[in-house]
């Protein structure tokens, strides 16, 4: 089948195929696959790091003045906000 | 206003994600218990519009989000400067941890555009799923997709860059653990 000039057999379309290794911003443009091993472990690390920190927070739990608004706001007849 | 216990409880029971979330967002601590308490306010003056039996967290993380975010557009200059401040209160608050590994993920994550921040806390640390993070943030799921993954490959970079050995699976990891076992 003749699709004349515009078929693309083996030729490299310039960045269709080859990520370029980083932007402008120094941020990866794509994953390479020896980027890949390392990328694994330090994303589940990510994901521990971000938990431990979130979780920091909340394991302070509500704090007094927030109970307390809640409460009274719940309770109260009037309108309350 | 009479509110019904069991809704007091869910909305008592979202607080402490929902700081997490407002610090995570803010910075600063002072800042993020103004929203919070806004948040609520807000929420309790329109706890009608609430549907029983639906997803409380994702609702307050949604007022949350766009409070934080109307004042922003109401205050420009910062704005501009939304990230470097960011930045800097963390740096004015090292006594939160004193793990270098810990303070390096600080600063990392401050260095993310704040969307993309965004995204990766509610998906990866307030466990809520793409949909509800895109509900909450009012845009398409794939674009919270997108938002995570370059979150999290950015992050990956930062982290790797310069320590690689310094960031090794077991050192890091464990004192992580250590540090967020305890308090």
């Amino acid at each position: 089948m003749k699709t004349g000039k515009t078929v693309n057999l083996g030729t490299p379309v310039p960045n269709a195929d080859k990520p370029e290794a980083t932007d402008a911003m120094g941020r990866p443009a794509t994953h390479r696959k020896s980027e890949v091993r390392l990328g694994r472990e330090i994303q589940a690390r990510i994901g521990q790091q971000l938990r431990a920190m979130y979780d920091e927070v909340v394991k302070e739990g509500v704090p007094q003045h927030i109970s307390e608004l809640v409460r009274r706001l719940s309770d109260n007849d009037d309108e309350a906000a | 206003m009479k509110l019904d216990p069991a809704i007091r409880d869910q909305v008592l029971a979202t607080v402490p994600s929902l700081r997490a979330f407002a610090i995570s967002l803010s910075g600063n601590v002072d800042r993020a218990d103004d929203l919070v308490q806004e948040t609520l306010l807000r929420a309790l003056a329109h706890i009608d519009s609430f549907e029983p039996g639906t997803n409380m967290p994702a609702w307050l993380f949604t007022i949350l989000r766009n409070l934080f975010r109307s004042e922003y557009r109401k205050r420009r200059r910062e704005i501009e400067d939304a990230d470097g401040r960011y930045a800097d209160t963390l740096k004015s608050q090292p006594e939160q941890t004193g793990r270098v590994e810990f303070s390096e993920f600080r600063v990392a994550l401050a260095k993310l555009p704040s969307d993309q921040r965004e995204a990766l806390i509610l998906v990866g640390a307030s466990g809520f799923s793409y949909e509800d993070a895109a509900a909450i943030c009012g845009c398409a799921v794939g674009t919270i997709k997108s938002r995570v993954n370059r979150a999290r490959t950015r992050l990956a970079h930062l982290l790797s860059i310069d320590s690689v050995d310094d960031f090794g699976p077991d050192r890091a990891t464990r004192a992580v653990l250590a540090g967020g076992g305890r308090s």
